[in-house]
């Protein structure tokens, strides 16, 4: 479509043997040509510069991940290859597959349930809301958004502290338990609290996002379920779901991605650094395996595998919506 | 560029200087290394000196008066402080001369990052005799030594003398007594914790397995062997942890505690005995106004007495391999460490000094707040195994992960001592 752009060299030869061709053969091939390497040509900068900034460090995240990488290789330079030693040594940790991954994925999989559940009910409520309501609420939940994680945890942690906590105070106060109970120390209560501080910081995203959605839901389309006797929940489930479709998967794939990552709500919690085995994440668990002992090529590995199951996780997440959009 | 250029001009003028200088004069007592023009690069970590700025100032114009040498100074952060060394390892862009916590001397060293001192140190008269003894052996790595001793502080028995003049108790002398005026404490105040056990503190739980006569772990050769479950360390694991299980001493929250949660319970009036450093005891009265004059410091007791060692914690100065005048740096390093300027270091910090002969005025002091600590840093400071690989049984959290399980009553002292002990054996030889 841009051919009329191309920077056309003069033909020098006179022979033509395409039929096809109208001004000359060879013009015509190096013009095809041309045309095909344009937009690479035009995203050349854009590419090398990606290729430099990420996927240069991903190759290299992944040389590491094969050697045994310490303090003593960053000094000296040097590699130290054992092949797939570190990826050997990752899975067949017990520790992996009794405590990390079922606390990663089942944690990740509640909350995102529930960032997703309470951010669309609140996004509902938003659309719902007048002009200077809405500015007020949206407002609000921009602040939670805004908090950074680091302080979040912190708030959340003097709330259910132990001896001085707003929480205990309150159940002790109600008769609900005797004595001061320190929910940090429980694998159950502590995932709560760090579920609590992840939705509280991660719904403001989901609801914002949904609610540009919903204000391009065609409204006469709702009127006429309306009309037509539709309750507010079937008119969500038919009619507003089913438009918002992108929107929710691209939700769902970012708040996945961010749940199982999950770092410092965790670190930061008390014995949630490693001293309470039963609450560690791969998050924790990697740091405290790799970066804490300098074992930087056990780190890359690690890093390897989170990306492979995210990149898995998301295509079947894809696969599964264009599916369903094509039916 | 420029004044790189210009300085590696002046390193080889210098370095012909230098030989000269050693050609013809031969003994000279003080070196006499000639920095002129020349800058070292030097990291200190922050907030250990309140008034870090006219320190530096003062020894950089010493320093420069001395040799002609410049001397940068730059504060780091403890927190970020091995993260930036690593990095720096990695993009050669080391200093000089650094301060290097006590546990990462050897790790460094083993990276091959710092140079051995052994030859300076027996280059001066007397000083090798003179290193405060659980700092230097913190320092060596491979039978060489890589960290000068700096500063140390340890921690001790910190206490409130106004509870333990309001009930007539004693400095606890025995566990016993611990237990005695912990009872007394708990009668007349329950709103204080007697002696609260904090669970994520490795420090604090190894003065009560060395004061049963136990050990963290020993070396046989090349291979370690953690003794945490041997029967004494089992012992003063289990009297420590029984302060909060058995006798109600601490409380629900001081499970998931860090050092620094003791020291806040403390300045604000909740904790009635604790361990605390050296280094604290201002620090304590600055946030909490109310304490000054009521605190109290005792060696840490001994099960039937005596003293019960505790870790040795500090600093050294280490000299990175990329230095370009390692004479130099120890010329400074040497200033720093020895003499005048460590006494000042260690009255403006609070620290006790790295060398023997700086601390003769800490030991003949009567304040009850620094002859307890001297006595304990003299008699019974300790450190904890010197190997690389300690680091990742610090970052693994092998102590506090048994202090904590058995805080919370998942595990008995029994089945914790024994996980532990493995996997820090494991760490240790890996």
């Amino acid at each position: 479509m841009s051919t009329v752009h191309a920077p056309l060299p003069t033909p020098t030869e006179a022979g033509n043997n395409t039929p096809a061709s109208v001004a000359g053969g060879r013009r015509s091939n190096r013009f095809t040509l041309l045309a095909k390497s344009r937009p690479w040509l035009l995203l050349a900068p854009g590419l090398i510069i990606l290729a430099g900034l990420m996927l240069w460090p991903l190759v290299q995240v992944f040389i590491y991940s094969l050697q045994d990488y310490g303090l003593r290789e960053i000094n000296t330079g040097e590699n130290n290859w054992i092949g797939f030693g570190n990826y050997i040594e990752a899975l067949t940790d017990e520790t992996l597959w009794t405590i990390v991954l079922p606390n990663t994925v089942g944690f990740a999989a509640v909350a995102v349930f529930t960032t997703v559940a309470v951010g669309t009910l609140v996004a509902l409520l938003l659309q719902r809301l007048g002009k200077t309501w809405r500015l007020i609420v949206s407002s609000c939940i921009m602040i939670a958004w805004a908090m950074p994680a680091v302080t979040g945890t912190y708030v959340w942690t003097f709330i259910f502290d132990a001896d001085r906590g707003i929480f205990n105070d309150m159940l002790l106060g109600l008769g609900i338990i005797d004595g001061p109970v320190n929910w940090f120390t429980n694998q159950w209560s502590f995932y709560a609290i760090v579920l609590l501080n992840v939705v509280h910081h991660g719904f403001p995203f989901v609801a914002i996002t949904v609610l540009a959605g919903l204000l391009g839901v065609s409204k006469e389309m709702l009127e006429a379920a309306a009309m037509d006797g539709a309750g507010a929940w079937r008119r969500f489930w038919q009619i507003v779901f089913p438009t918002l479709r992108p929107v929710f998967s691209v939700v769902i794939i970012l708040s996945t991605i961010w749940d199982f990552k999950v770092f410092a709500q965790v670190y930061l919690m008390p014995g949630g650094s490693g001293s309470n085995r039963s609450v560690l994440n791969l998050g924790v668990w990697s740091y405290v395996e790799s970066f804490g002992q300098n074992r930087y090529g056990f780190g890359a590995a690690l890093a390897v595998l989170l990306t492979l199951v995210l990149i898995g996780i998301t295509i079947v997440y894809i696969r599964s919506l264009m599916k369903e959009d094509e039916l | 560029m420029k004044k790189r250029v210009l300085s590696i001009v002046a390193l080889g003028v210098t370095a012909s200087l230098g030989l000269a200088g050693c050609a013809a004069g031969g003994g000279e007592g003080d070196g006499g290394t000639d920095g002129e023009g020349q800058t070292l690069n030097v990291w200190i970590m922050k907030g250990t000196n309140p008034d870090a700025t006219a320190f530096y100032d003062e020894v950089s114009a010493a320093f420069e008066e001395e040799t002609g040498a410049k001397v940068e100074i730059e504060e780091v952060q403890w927190a970020d402080a091995h993260d930036r060394f690593v990095t720096a390892i990695a993009g050669g862009t080391t200093p000089d001369v650094a301060e290097t916590g006590t546990t990462w001397t050897a790790e460094f060293a083993d990276a091959g990052a710092l140079l051995p001192i052994d030859e300076y140190v027996d280059g001066e008269d007397g000083l090798r005799d003179d290193l405060v003894e659980g700092l230097e052996v913190a320092g060596t790595y491979d039978e060489e030594l890589y960290g000068m001793p700096w500063y140390a502080g340890v921690r001790a028995l910190v206490y409130r003398t106004d509870i333990f003049e309001e009930l007539g108790l004693e400095a606890p002398k025995t566990w016993d007594d611990i237990v005695t005026a912990g009872e007394a404490i708990k009668k007349a105040h329950p709103e204080m914790m007697a002696f609260p056990v904090p669970g994520d503190a490795e420090f604090q739980v190894y003065p009560w397995v060395w004061g049963a006569g136990g050990e963290i772990a020993t070396l046989d050769g090349d291979t370690w062997t953690s003794e945490l479950d041997s029967a004494e360390a089992q012992e003063g694991i289990q009297f420590y942890t029984d302060l909060a299980t058995e006798h109600g001493f601490s409380s629900a929250g001081a499970t998931t505690w860090k050092e620094t949660d003791l020291s806040d319970n403390f300045a604000q009036g909740n904790v009635a005995m604790m361990l605390s450093g050296s280094w604290t005891p201002a620090s304590l009265v600055e946030a909490g106004p109310d304490l000054e004059g009521k605190i109290g410091a005792a060696v840490i007791p001994g099960k039937d007495g005596g003293i019960a060692p505790s870790v040795l914690g500090g600093s050294h100065l280490s000299i990175f391999n990329t230095t370009k005048n390692a004479d130099l740096a120890w010329e400074f390093t040497k200033m720093m460490t020895t003499g005048e300027f460590a006494e000042k270091w260690a009255s403006q910090t609070g620290y006790f000094p790295g060398v023997a002969s700086a601390m003769e005025e800490a030991l003949a002091s009567t304040d009850p707040l620094v002859a307890p600590f001297a006595q304990q840093m003299v008699d019974g400071g300790a450190s904890v195994p010197v190997t690389p690989n300690f680091g990742a049984v610090q970052a693994k959290k092998t102590t506090n992960a048994m202090m904590q399980s058995i805080l919370s009553g998942q595990k008995d002292v029994a089945t914790a001592t024994k996980d532990a002990a493995a996997e820090m054996t494991e760490l240790l030889n890996q």
